[in-house]
């Protein structure tokens, strides 16, 4: 368990680390290093050449327009956390991000890397996922963009190509009637990895649902969109969900069927399949709150 | 390639060169020499390393130094300024926060950078705002308290004195009994306090281990050339190079070489030492040791092990790979069960848990030229470790010197001699230079020596009216590899149970069997917490079959005062029933139980132990304790100086406030010096929950010494016949006219004017013939015996399976407590510690043998926001022989805690949960597997 070796890069422009990254042979990209550094010391990766983000200062930056709120991607989850717009706009994802680690990891970590890690019990993916996140990717010849449910391709693998780097997180602001939840499952109170986690968007216009969304996570190689439960939600009233059981069965129950869980150390995949029932019917009961609520 | 940086620590600017694959912490420790912040795990889990980065928390383990460019660094070194504590700190060490020290910085700092952020926090705000930071000591009752308490420093207040009711016992006392803050505390809280690793000597160089990758196999060959031609390499030894003779603990069982020999019995066997002139270089030097192995079958669980033709771990020893054997039957357990009218029996199954104290173990080896070896080693034992040394080494032991410095925490772990301490001197003695060897996390897992896995058949039969009359149990101890404290930990598993409720008949067969896996050994409670869950479990099934209440048949059965058990265990001061009462009341039980809603549940569970082993692990007619206290000359201070360990648990202050009292002086005129073979004593150290009672006779009896030639010298000045003379308070005085006085010190000075050193000396043996004359009698045995009861109340997600402990009561029978703060602070540690190994812990392997949590990320332990609200009552009690009335807490305090929460668990959801850990997946499953049935 050390640190091998590493020739260590910082550039200071983007267009600068995505040509070191083209060249480097065995190279890795590090914002926070709270995932690499790990994986280097326990021997599950070597690197001979460490790219480091810490010195691009504008993939650090929460800002925004009209339309939009962009993440940086090397922003850490108490960045996250502490933003006053996304506290007033985006609750789901201070649920999110205040709950990813500990204290000191989340002033470390950042989103950028907990997406581009690709793990499947990530937690920023799901709910940026309800919230149709989409992320900009860099190269040193061109950026492009690629909505965020298709960034992800199997656990740890994403469609980001050798030289491509992650440079924010473009969220759309919701409209009225949108709310959106996040609810995690960990085996301690604090500083857990999600053995499961649900993040639901009900979109209304104060009684009858539209274009909802149902993100699960941890219990498959990558977030998924149950798009059965998703059929059941649209065209329901949100009073439903707050007071109705049966219908919250029928969609805890259609969440499950797109699950694709493993067993591991932190439970088996029947158990993971209960948790994602569970969740996904409590998640749906806060999102339709906030939907009512965003009337007032 | 190296980077120059400028970073800024504690105020003061530094240029310094960097490696890149050094870290923030390596900075800081290694080049800048500021040793608080500590490596815990390297990985980010625990929170040792913490300190504050621009103003905020961050592991320091985790930052690469060449980041730290051109930032501002606090470590807990810079929050103090000059003499005068941080408010935080002065909190921390007033409100009994710290224990072994080792987690305090990080604790402190992120409290600064937390306080700093929100200084108004809500109470579950402050559990929260922790759970980057572990504690394995503490349970973090104290710590949450400290930070509410450093809320109102900060703010310029003064928190409010709480009133404390002393004991019956320590009504007269004006040391002991009192809650005084650890002596150690301000450097602990400051980063002053040196651990073994923090020592970096002249010349050192850096050892490490290469560690079997197969669970069982036989070494073909192993060839180290090309490690050895690695430049910064100094030497490489293997089995050849070492004794035949085996070691271990136990001396029946001594079966660990040094090296491995011939074979390898589980991943994690050592294999080769390494020493090189840094720790990387030693990394890499053992990759390239090239190891040729013939792969025999392995066996990983106990009863394919017992089976005839399993593959052997010994060929020579243990037949069916049973390691202990052992069969005792106390009474005629037919008759008990014919004059029974209702029996129940079922199977309970423990779990693999392993002790995680904060500090990895840690040695350093320095050999002389003269030949004599100094070994500064985070253990608990000095003296076992300085005996083993001797064996092993064919040294005498005056050519050897043991010292512990401070000692981040034991629990079981570093109870006994292990490889680091043997092959830091091996490697010492090759190379000449001091050399420091120190196990990462994931080694202290493989090392092993946590709890064994138990699987346990328990038959109990009881009266109508509840009264037990037999019991009978039947224990698989899976033992993993190697014996280590093991056959002791088999006795214990079935003695201890006798000692809470009478019953006459009694059967125990027991079987320690050895697998492919990484040893067992002692771990706080040793081997007696699985059978306590099973026995507690039991007992409280039989009272809902006979319509009792739980309370109710344990009163029935409570054990008395002076009650010899049937296995032959003197039971002296005994409290149970009032223990019982109390938390009945606390909880407000009566009112609670069978009458919470679904989902929420109560549960009580009992517990005790031995106060300290009444024989030694080898067999020797030394003392168990001793102490010498040496007075200043001008009497201005005491130095006491007692070789067993203080490991966290405070034995230091404890002890020194048992030889204040005894001497008649303040805490404050006190010092310690402890656990230094050279300096101190013999002390068999910090296990069996022995230095309370044992160490305190010996300081006390010490401090008795000194008072008596005080009081010879004041006779002289006063012009009082002795018997007319007392000390207390830093006086000597007449008794009835405490008027008439001489400040203590003035005694002091004129014995030492008249006499030279003024000293005194203690000691204490347990009585001679302890316990019954059959085969194993004597574990089990102790001077004295704790009680305690606990009433655990839970919530259960019903939907989730996932329990949340809510509230724990806890009344506990330590007799006179020395100091209630500590006992507090043990109870709290072991309510936490239980139930995390309750509902969290595990130690999960492949099919290959190869463990798959050896690390704090996947093996969870409790954080701040897991804990429960906590509330610990000391029962007035006095025991005869132990030091004003003291006996144990450290220990027995875990006991209770797995019952009363699987008690409670069974109460919350109707169902019973067998097996530990009480999963939320096992709770969700039993649920289910309820509405199926119906």
């Amino acid at each position: 368990m050390y640190l091998n070796n590493f020739t260590y890069h910082r550039p200071e422009t983007l267009e600068e680390a995505c040509k070191l990254l083209e060249q480097c042979k065995n190279g890795a990209l590090i914002a926070g290093g709270t995932d690499v550094l790990v994986e280097i010391k326990k021997g599950l990766r070597h690197n001979d050449e460490i790219v480091s983000l810490k010195g691009i200062d504008e993939l650090k930056l929460v800002s925004q327009n009209k339309s939009n709120l962009y993440i940086g991607a090397g922003v850490t989850h108490n960045q996250v956390k502490h933003s006053q717009v996304i506290k007033d706009k985006f609750p789901a994802l201070i649920d999110a991000a205040s709950n990813i680690g500990t204290e000191q990891i989340r002033n470390t970590a950042t989103v950028g890397g907990n997406l581009c890690t690709g793990a499947s019990c990530c937690d920023m993916a799901p709910v940026l996922i309800a919230y149709d996140a989409i992320v900009e990717i860099a190269s040193s010849t061109k950026k492009r963009t690629v909505s965020l449910k298709d960034f992800f391709i199997n656990h740890k693998e994403t469609s980001l190509a050798k030289g491509e780097i992650m440079t924010k997180v473009i969220v759309p602001f919701p409209n009225q009637g949108v709310g959106v939840s996040f609810l995690k499952f960990g085996l301690r109170e604090a500083a857990s990895i999600s053995v499961a986690s649900v993040s639901v968007r009900i979109n209304s216009d104060g009684n009858i649902c539209t274009d909802s969304c149902v993100v699960i996570g941890a219990v498959a190689p990558t977030p998924r969109i149950s798009l059965d439960a998703i059929e059941i939600i649209n065209g329901e009233k949100v009073n439903e969900f707050i007071n109705n059981s049966l219908v919250l069965k029928s969609i805890g129950e259609a969440a499950v069927k797109d699950a694709l869980p493993i067993d591991d150390l932190r439970g088996s995949a029947e158990y993971r399949r209960n948790l994602v029932n569970s969740l996904t019917q409590r998640a749906i009961k806060i999102a339709a709150m906030r939907s009512t609520e965003s009337f007032k | 390639m190296k980077h120059l940086i400028k970073i800024k620590v504690n105020g003061a600017d530094y240029e310094l060169a960097v490696k890149p694959n050094n870290t923030l912490l390596d900075l800081l420790r290694d080049q800048l020499r500021l040793t608080g912040a500590k490596k815990g795990c390297g990985l980010g889990d625990c929170g040792a390393c913490t300190v504050l980065l621009n103003g905020k928390a961050v592991n320091s383990c985790l930052v690469l130094a060449v980041e730290a460019d051109g930032q501002s660094v606090m470590t807990i070194e810079g929050l103090a300024q000059g003499e005068e504590l941080h408010p935080i700190q002065q909190a921390f060490v007033e409100k009994g926060a710290i224990q072994c020290g080792f987690c305090t910085p990080g604790m402190i700092l992120r409290t600064k950078s937390f306080l700093d952020e929100n200084p108004k926090p809500t109470e579950e705000e402050i559990k929260k705002a922790l759970t980057g930071n572990l504690c394995r000591c503490t349970g973090y009752t104290k710590i949450l308290e400290s930070i509410e308490t450093s809320k109102i420093y900060l703010k310029g207040d003064k928190p409010q004195k709480i009133e404390y009711q002393p004991q019956k016992s320590a009504m007269n006392l004006s040391v002991v009994g009192k809650r005084l803050p650890k002596i150690d505390a301000p450097d602990k809280a400051t980063g002053r306090a040196i651990y073994t690793d923090d020592i970096v000597l002249p010349n050192m160089i850096y050892g490490k281990l290469l560690l079997s990758p197969l669970p069982h196999a036989k070494i073909k060959s192993i060839n180290t050339e090309k490690a050895k031609a690695l430049p910064g390499v100094k030497v490489i030894l293997t089995g050849a190079d070492v004794t035949d003779l085996t070691y271990g603990t136990s001396p029946p069982r001594y079966d660990e070489n040094v090296l491995a020999k011939d074979k390898v019995r589980y991943v994690g066997d050592v294999v080769a030492a390494v020493a090189a002139i840094d720790e990387e270089t030693c990394y890499k030097a053992i990759k390239l040791i090239e190891v040729e192995y013939e792969e025999l079958p392995a066996v990983f669980d106990p009863m394919e092990a017992m089976k005839e033709g399993a593959p052997r771990l010994f060929d020579d020893k243990y037949e069916n790979n049973i390691n202990t054997r052992v069969d005792h039957h106390f009474g005629d357990i037919e008759k008990g069960f014919a004059e029974a009218d209702h029996i129940k029996e079922a199977r309970f199954v423990g779990n693999r848990t392993y002790q995680n104290p904060i500090e990895p173990h840690c040695a350093i080896a320095e050999w002389d030229r003269h030949g004599r070896v100094t070994l500064y080693t985070s253990t608990q034992v000095v003296h076992y470790v300085h005996h083993q040394l001797s064996r092993v080494l064919n040294l005498p032991l005056g050519n050897i010197r043991v010292i512990m410095n401070n000692c981040g925490g034991g629990f079981g772990a570093k109870a006994a001699t292990n490889m680091l301490e043997i092959l830091s001197i091996l490697l010492s003695k090759k190379t000449g230079c001091p050399v420091k060897m120190r196990f990462n996390r994931e080694e202290m897992y493989l090392y092993g020596r946590g709890r064994h896995k138990q699987y346990i058949d328990l038959k109990m039969g009881v009266k109508k009216d509840g009264t037990i009359t037999a019991v009978k149990q039947k224990v698989i101890l899976e033992g993993g590899a190697y014996s280590s404290f093991g056959v002791v930990t088999t006795y214990y598993a079935g003695s201890m149970l006798p000692t809470l409720y009478k019953f006459p008949n009694y059967k125990y067969d027991g079987y320690r069997v050895n697998t492919n896996l990484p040893p067992c050994g002692a771990f706080r409670g040793h081997g007696t917490p699985h059978p306590r869950f099973a026995f507690e479990s039991l007992l409280s099934m039989i009272a809902d079959d006979i319509g009792m209440d739980h309370i109710d048949i344990r009163l029935k059965n409570a054990m008395e005062p002076e009650t010899r058990t049937c296995n032959d265990l003197e039971i002296h001061s005994c409290e149970l029933k009032a223990c019982l009462e109390t938390v009945r009341k606390k909880s407000n039980w009566d009112k609670k139980k069978g009458k919470l809603p679904k989902g929420r549940g109560i549960g009580i569970g009992c517990g005790g132990f031995v106060s300290g082993a009444g024989y030694p692990i080898y067999r020797s007619q030394f003392p168990h304790s001793n102490a010498i206290i040496k007075v200043q000359e001008d009497g201005s201070k005491a130095v006491l100086f007692v070789g067993d360990a203080d490991i966290g648990q405070g034995s230091d202050t404890v002890l020194a406030q048992a030889a204040a009292e005894a001497m008649g002086i303040t805490l404050d005129r006190m010092s310690v010096v402890s656990a230094d073979s050279d300096i101190t004593p013999i002390g068999f150290g910090a296990y069996s929950s022995r230095v309370t009672l044992m160490g305190g006779n010996a300081s006390k009896m010490a401090g008795e010494e000194v008072k008596t030639q005080l009081i010879a010298t004041a006779s002289n000045i006063l012009n009082l016949p002795e018997d007319k003379i007392d000390a207390g308070n830093n006086k000597i005085f007449e008794k009835g006219n405490p008027n008439n006085f001489i400040p203590w010190e003035e005694v002091a000075t004129a014995f030492f004017s008249q006499n030279g050193p003024l000293t005194g000396r203690g000691h204490y043996s347990p009585p001679e013939g302890l316990g019954g004359k059959y085969k194993g009698a004597a574990v089990g045995t102790s001077p004295a015996f704790s009680f305690s009861a606990s009433v655990c109340e839970v919530e259960v997600d019903m939907e989730t399976g996932k329990v949340k402990v809510v509230n724990f009561w806890d009344a506990h029978d330590c007799g006179t407590a020395i100091n209630p703060m500590a006992v507090e602070g043990q109870v709290e540690g072991a309510v936490v510690m239980g139930m995390s190994e309750t509902l969290l812990e595990n130690e999960v392997f492949d099919s290959n043998g190869k463990m798959r949590n050896p690390d704090l990320h996947n093996y969870l332990i409790a954080t701040s926001a897991d804990v429960p609200t906590i509330e610990s009552v000391i029962v007035d009690s006095y025991e005869p022989a132990g030091p004003f009335g003291a006996k144990e807490v450290g220990e027995g305090a875990t006991l209770p805690v797995l019952g009363a929460i699987a008690n409670a668990v069974a109460d919350a959801i109707g169902v019973r949960v067998f097996e530990l850990p009480i999963t939320p997946e096992k709770v969700l499953n039993a649920i289910r597997s309820k509405t199926i049935k119906g």
